[in-house]
């Protein structure tokens, strides 16, 4: 498997943080995964948070309490290499449908990581709304670059912190605009993205309108 | 038709005999690894795929299109995709809508993410001149139980991609997995109901393969010899097995290869050569301990020809 070299890494919060490798000129498509693998050989697959024509690679990441990769890669320093898989992947942000479809995005934790990559690598993608769901509002990332691009919900479930909405995305659904020639892009852990899709297609969007992203914590 | 090999271990069992053996007849069936990389990490799972898994590569359109049309100069009925999770292979949709404009199609998927991201894409496939079918791995009727290897959820999602693949005139069938001693009628009716939910046909084909164990492993099952072959098989019982009327394409290391079948790609001995021609031409020994299965249990990853 090929290595790259580690340029930073960025804690967030306590258990999220970024991890910035050398790109070495690897070519990816906003929404593609790299697995990349602990000292031991254990792999897991990460969703890049960089744009396409960006020079490095980023990932952002949750140090998981007993995850073997997580817990190994926020231990790295600038200068360490790591084994990476070649890019892969199957969810691509915006690019679904007709070119002049519009699309609304829906994550969950580092499930914003594809939706940065492709707001990064496509100046044109403009979002109908974006709702993003964090435990802490600590674990938030891009605020600022999100806000600039697309109307911005953001949900924070474990603290209290205004002007955001205190709770999960799920309780924001009723806003989630249901408009023709839109492509819903979903993003984060499972329980999240099955109660999305089933409003969506309760809500009359037809399952191929509908994009999912899994992520696992392990 | 020739020996792939002169080697003793490829002709005889270790202790001594003739090792049995395939002739292969006119090619059927074509099957394509799309890559060992897949969305799941099952730790059953023959191939040994997970996610950024490169051990077989990725095919491209480019490598399939000579293939294609060799296969069709020797008469093949049906081009057959597996993974992997041949969804995860980005240039698959496009290689299926290829390979359908010449012969049926059959593809072995989980049928989750990978696959019902691509819905609308694969849903346009119906237009193309041959028929598509898909079959799903369902490991068992009990939902928890497949969700314990394959992740939460994936039992409903698998289920629920069977139905709308149904819905849309597409052929699906499941493959599950064999339990040591099983009651097979009882856990095959075990699937109606669920089937039913989803919209289903109660009584769809279902497929059952034993543990083939993870690549590379070193199975304790008696060796296949020559004397089995023609003291329990007939020449009917042997021109079913794979490695007689079908041959997969594997890429390594930037090369296609041409392997006896598809249970057999993690041992060299069995890449038979670059066409699909010379690979015809070549008696193909027994030596895979994934081989017994096929005696002992008749399997077949094939979806009929």
């Amino acid at each position: 498997m090929p290595t790259s070299k580690v340029n930073a890494v960025h804690f967030l919060s306590k258990d999220v943080f970024e991890l910035v490798l050398e790109r070495d000129g690897v070519e990816f498509q906003p929404g593609d995964c790299f697995a990349i693998s602990n000292a031991n050989g254990v792999s897991r697959p990460y969703s890049a948070s960089s744009g396409n024509k960006e020079p490095w690679l980023q990932f952002v990441i949750r140090r998981m309490p007993n995850g073997q990769v997580s817990q190994w890669l926020a231990g790295r320093s600038p200068g360490d290499e790591v084994e990476i898989s070649l890019p892969f992947g199957w969810f691509r942000p915006g690019t679904n449908g007709a070119s002049s479809d519009r699309c609304v995005l829906v994550a969950t934790g580092t499930g914003i990581a594809p939706f940065l990559s492709a707001l990064r690598s496509r100046a044109d993608l403009r979002p109908l709304v974006c709702l993003y769901g964090v435990r802490c509002l600590a674990d938030a990332v891009g605020l600022d670059y999100l806000r600039d691009r697309c109307p911005l919900r953001l949900c924070v479930s474990r603290e209290d912190a205004p002007p955001h909405h205190h709770g999960r995305v799920t309780d924001l659904l009723s806003e989630i605009p249901l408009e023709e020639h839109t492509n819903y892009y979903l993003c984060g852990l499972d329980a999240m993205i099955d109660e999305v899709s089933q409003w969506l297609e309760q809500h009359g969007v037809h399952f191929t309108r509908i994009h999912r992203e899994v992520f696992f914590n392990a | 038709m020739r020996e792939k090999s002169n080697a003793q271990s490829w002709l005889l069992t270790p202790d001594g005999h003739p090792r049995g053996y395939i002739g292969s007849q006119a090619l059927a069936e074509l099957w394509f690894h799309t890559g060992t990389n897949c969305n799941l990490s099952c730790p059953f799972c023959l191939e040994g795929s997970k996610p950024g898994d490169n051990r077989i590569e990725f095919i491209t359109l480019e490598d399939v299109k000579p293939l294609i049309a060799e296969a069709l100069e020797l008469g093949v009925k049906k081009f057959s995709f597996t993974g992997g999770e041949p969804f995860v292979n980005p240039w698959f949709v496009q290689i299926l809508g290829y390979a359908l404009d010449h012969r049926p199609c059959f593809v072995l998927t989980n049928g989750t993410e990978p696959l019902l991201n691509r819905m609308r894409q694969v849903i346009k496939l119906k237009d193309k001149p041959n028929p598509l079918a898909f079959r799903i791995s369902l490991d068992h009727p009990d939902p928890a139980k497949h969700d314990e290897s394959r992740g939460k959820g994936n039992f409903r999602k698998a289920i629920r991609t069977l139905g709308l693949l149904h819905a849309e005139g597409f052929g699906v069938s499941i493959a599950r997995l064999m339990e040591p001693n099983e009651d097979g009628d009882a856990i095959d009716g075990s699937f109606a109901p669920l089937l039913r939910e989803a919209g289903l046909p109660p009584d769809l084909p279902i497929v059952k393969f034993p543990d083939f164990l993870p690549p590379g492993s070193i199975a304790n099952v008696p060796n296949v010899t020559e004397k089995c072959m023609t003291s329990y098989t007939t020449a009917e019982q042997r021109a079913q097995y794979m490695c007689s009327f079908s041959r997969m394409i594997v890429k390594k290391n930037g090369r296609l290869g041409v392997y006896a079948c598809t249970l057999v790609d993690d041992d060299a001995d069995f890449d038979l050569g670059d066409t699909l021609r010379e690979s015809l031409d070549v008696r193909v020994r027994l030596k895979h301990h994934r081989c017994y299965s096929c005696f002992a249990c008749g399997s077949t990853c094939s979806g009929g020809t």
